[in-house]
């Protein structure tokens, strides 16, 4: 595995100045609203078209796709990596275990941006985190729903 | 290194029904304050969304260190 020193701050800025769209969902997403939870990787959802635009901004970073762009389109996600770890979900969209569509497009109209240092990242709403987490839908995703029903339904 | 079972249990897909208990279900009030203290003291703690994020790495970071040397002991 390739070591590297990697610049979160610098990534999310070259995510920003790329123009690419991409949420950062999964448990960074939770930690920037406030919920003191560990998680050692980094999850996106992208725009299906902004795949080679991806990482061509996460080659600067020794961040490596295991899946060509047309591989990813095929299959939805990939992973870019090298001693950091990034699930990077590319479908149009995805069934909950309920069967219910997610939809990036809809995501990403509704999403909401967090500053970190002076970078915005984008994260979904509220909403459509708990619906992000029934994708996968492990008990750790359902304890992220618990969670994020909590911030949901509390004055702030 | 986690062992099989571990990660068989914590990579499973739940059943629909404990989907929909995590989703419909009323949370306890001791659970809903207990979590609400927590968020408080994360994010006066640290305020910023790069501070909270710079925690976790290093959290992080401790906790595979930690693991690291276990394995090699």
């Amino acid at each position: 595995m390739e070591a590297s020193h990697f610049d979160e701050r610098s990534f999310f800025s070259a995510v920003h100045a790329s123009g690419v769209r991409a949420l950062l969902i999964g448990r960074r997403a939770l930690v920037l609203l406030g919920l003191p939870l560990l998680t050692a990787d980094y999850d996106y959802w992208i725009a299906i078209d902004d795949i080679e635009r991806f990482n061509t901004l996460a080659a600067a970073f020794q961040l490596h796709p295991t899946r060509t762009a047309a591989d990813a389109r095929r299959h939805g996600r990939y992973v870019l990596e090298n001693d950091e770890h990034v699930d990077v979900l590319v479908a149009r969209s995805l069934p909950t275990l309920h069967g219910s569509p997610v939809d990036f497009e809809g995501l990403w109209t509704r999403r909401h941006t967090i500053d970190v240092g002076t970078v915005p990242v984008c994260i979904p709403s509220l909403d459509d985190l708990i619906l992000t987490k029934q994708i996968a839908s492990r008990p750790k995703d359902l304890e992220d729903v618990r969670l994020l029903r909590i911030l949901k339904e509390s004055p702030r | 290194m986690i062992p099989q079972a571990v990660e068989a249990a914590v990579s499973r897909v739940v059943s629909p029904d404990e989907l929909r208990l995590a989703l419909e279900s009323t949370i306890p009030a001791a659970e809903r304050e207990e979590v609400l203290e927590l968020v408080r003291w994360f994010t006066t703690r640290y305020a910023s969304g790069e501070a909270r994020l710079a925690y976790v790495r290093q959290a992080v970071a401790q906790w595979q260190r930690a693991h690291a040397t276990r394995g090699r002991g």
